[in-house]
């Protein structure tokens, strides 16, 4: 934790916030002690008051049903018998008894190698790109940003009909550059490239947005300094932008590694509820929804809740520290 | 029509699922009940896409509808947790019905609804599938279709016909095709199975094997598959991504068409539209006469209902001679008695069929498909497995591996 945010976290106790603050002058000490007291526990009364709604509101929404699921993680439960403690019961069959757990992870790993690559990629290059200043930029920026505020189901439903085998818009534009059809939705392993092409679509404004953002706070000296060097543009961007930018790009990595593993919606709205075609698009997501939501087994979904939670905090801990190295070697 | 459930006034309140126009013929239910019993208040409940889910949320939370649609495929596993009440002990109570019920309903739809011993739900309409076709188009080919099941086309000359009535054009896209499915394309192939003489599943109700892998049932799916992936006849996994089955058979771009009677509002009334009805093949193994699923949808009666007494009155009438005698004649639903069945109320309905025996004779010749509290999980490996058999990268046979012993392992868990 950082300086600020100890001091942050202190004030929160209300005693020593209270007594930091309004310390009389020694003189006064003697006489003022009892009703510096008073007023500090008055201060550190309503200090409690006003959090108190949002302390309770984190209780209720957040750690509830987080110590809920984990509770649920170790019983078996079907929504209507008194849940039953099975104790390990549920981690053990995820990982020794049922092998699409494995498919689901290898499909996630597939799938978040296949969406962070692009998204990353592209929008840098999209950043970099919108970061120019040219007349009518703010127009391109409205138009890049749109599918941020696209419904992930309505659009997965009109890329149903892009990706479709016989008619759809994508085959019909290969077929005018004389490649044949590709089975974008109907063949397993085309499916899950489908998916992440859809997925980096609407991944890539976000990350746009938080690297253009940063670009636009890299010093203009910096650029001026290198071009009298020399260096060219795409040496600038290398050597100034992409350095500068590193934290706003490792955020990206995690934010996009988090939301890849924990992919659902588009999924279920382009190729179902079962992860189809097949075993092709049977992501952790699904996986979750399905045993929690179509086979009821609601422990059993709770532990891999927490199994795909374990891997993200691995993952993201894995990222800080290796952002964390490379600033070091900056 | 009321969005959601419970609430405190004395209502009984009545959960289902239904296009507009089958929303509509429900409402003339209810209204004549209203007139008939104004003691007794329904307000409605309309099911979103997936009604079991909605079902159980409601239940699980507390706010169980009193009446339940139920579905032949997912009611087990609402009556396996309790959800429902055995409505044996309210026919018991009133035997005079009960025998009128039963000597007029039809077993197999009744039957259905026999979970562990206990009637959970009472057939309210028969929703198996059959052939649409276009009678304009069979006439320029010259072919004439059964007309009852007893009767049906063996696979060759069905599949002679769907033939006949393919048309492409010089580059070869298909202009015209002789056979589509609106239905769910691995319960059609089942049916394709099950007509070649091997149920799906054994028994039916709370099976304890599936027969995917017998080659008597796989030679009937491996048939169905073929239709696209061989011959060409049907539009392929990829082709029925960008068309509608529906659409093509309702502007004359397709013969056949398999389906429900859930389809029929959408097919009356279009002008140049001339349509009948036939039944489903028989294969080599099968016979002598074909049959169709169950299908059939029923209502319940939730356990936790506190108005059970106002919500039996409900479902008798509904599921009894008069409810089944307004179904008749809306047209919008197979009623699921014999009485109501030949009425002139359900001929007028359907003036334009002439085959109406594939109708009348439906109910007799529906078999169940597969009643198991697991079915969530059974249709997860079914859709797994028979995706690679209709595109098309296995044979029907590759079924009777992995997919049937993983299923069987399912079964087993749940008895």
């Amino acid at each position: 934790m950082s300086g600020p945010e100890r001091g942050a976290t202190g004030l929160l106790s209300g005693e020593s916030a209270a007594g930091a603050e309004a310390r009389p002058p020694a003189a006064e000490r003697g006489r003022g002690r009892a009703g510096a007291t008073a007023l500090a526990r008055r201060r550190a009364r309503a200090g409690a008051l006003f959090i108190a709604p949002n302390l309770a509101a984190v209780a209720v929404f957040l750690l509830f049903p987080l110590g809920f699921s984990l509770y649920l993680s170790f019983h078996s439960w079907d929504l209507f018998s008194a849940p039953r403690f099975v104790g390990m019961d549920n981690y053990r069959r995820l990982f020794t008894a049922d092998p699409l757990f494995y498919i689901a992870l290898r499909n996630t790993a597939v799938f978040t190698v296949l969406t962070l690559v692009p998204t990353v990629v592209i929008s840098l290059a999209i950043a970099a790109l919108l970061n120019r200043k040219l007349a009518g930029i703010a127009v391109f920026r409205t138009i890049a940003f749109l599918p941020l505020v696209a419904s992930t189901v309505a659009m997965a439903v009109v890329f149903r009909f892009i990706f479709a085998s016989d008619d759809g818009l994508l085959n019909r534009m290969l077929g005018w550059i004389g490649l044949g059809p590709v089975p974008w939705l109907t063949d397993p392993d085309w499916a899950l490239v489908s998916l992440s092409l859809v997925t980096v679509w609407k991944s890539v404004p976000f990350a746009t947005v938080i690297l253009l953002a940063a670009m636009q706070g890299v010093p203009e000296n910096l650029y001026e300094a290198a071009q009298i060097d020399g260096a060219g543009a795409f040496r600038r961007f290398r050597s100034i932008t992409v350095p500068l930018i590193r934290g706003a790009l490792s955020f990206v990595f995690v934010i996009t590694i988090i939301n890849s593993v924990q992919a659902f919606d588009q999924a279920y709205a382009l190729t179902g509820s079962n992860g189809g075609p097949e075993t092709g698009t049977y992501v952790l997501g699904i996986m979750l929804f399905q045993n929690a939501f179509r086979f009821y087994e609601v422990g059993y979904a709770s532990a891999l809740a927490w199994v795909i939670f374990a891997i993200l905090l691995v993952l993201t801990l894995i990222q800080l520290r290796l952002s964390r190295r490379a600033e070091a070697d900056l | 029509m009321s969005g959601c459930g419970g609430g405190d006034d004395d209502a009984v309140t009545f959960f289902f699922q239904a296009r507009p126009e089958e929303a509509r013929s429900r409402l003339k239910i209810i209204d004549e009940f209203r007139r008939r019993r104004p003691d007794i208040t329904i307000r409605t409940i309309m099911s979103g896409p997936d009604p079991l889910q909605q079902m159980l949320t409601y239940c699980a939370g507390g706010k169980c509808p009193d009446v339940l649609m139920s579905w032949e495929l997912l009611y087990a596993g609402l009556a396996e947790r309790g959800v429902l009440v055995d409505l044996q002990g309210l026919l018991d109570r009133d035997p005079r019905y009960a025998a009128e019920l039963h000597a007029d309903g039809y077993a197999p739809l009744r039957d259905t609804f026999l979970w562990r011993g206990g009637q959970y739900a009472l057939p309210e309409q028969w929703s198996g599938v059959f052939l649409y076709y276009n009678r304009k188009l069979f006439a320029e080919a010259g072919i004439q279709p059964p007309v009852r099941w007893s009767e049906a086309w063996g696979y060759a000359e069905f599949l002679a016909a769907a033939t006949a009535l393919t048309r492409r054009d010089s580059g070869g896209r298909t202009q015209q095709w002789g056979f589509v499915d609106a239905w769910v394309p691995y319960f059609s192939a089942a049916c394709f199975g099950m007509n070649n003489g091997a149920e799906w599943f054994s028994p039916p109700v709370q099976p304890v094997r599936t027969n995917i892998g017998d080659p008597r049932f796989a030679e009937g799916l491996q048939f169905y598959a073929d239709l696209a992936v061989r011959h060409g006849v049907a539009p392929s996994v990829g082709d029925r991504q960008s068309v509608s089955a529906q659409d093509l058979f309702r502007s004359g771009k397709a013969a056949m068409l398999m389906g429900g009677h859930w389809l029929y509002s959408e097919f009356t009334g279009h002008d140049g539209l001339d349509f009948d009805v036939t039944v489903l093949p028989v294969g080599p193994h099968g016979g002598p006469g074909a049959m169709t699923d169950v299908g059939s949808t029923g209502l319940a009666i939730a356990a936790a209902s506190p108005r059970r007494e106002q919500a039996w009155e409900f479902v008798k009438f509904a599921t009894g001679p008069e409810g089944q005698a307004l179904i008749a004649a809306s047209g919008l639903f197979v009623p699921v008695l014999k009485s109501a069945m030949h009425t002139t109320g359900f001929a007028d309905a359907h003036r334009g069929i002439r085959n109406l025996e594939v109708f009348t004779e439906g109910p007799a010749n529906s078999r169940q498909m597969a009643v198991t509290p697991q079915w969530g999980k059974v249709e997860a490996l079914l859709e797994r497995g028979c995706n690679r058999v209709l595109r098309g990268a296995a044979t029907a046979d590759s079924l009777g591996g992995r997919t049937a012993t993983d299923i069987d392992a399912v079964l087993r868990a749940a008895t």
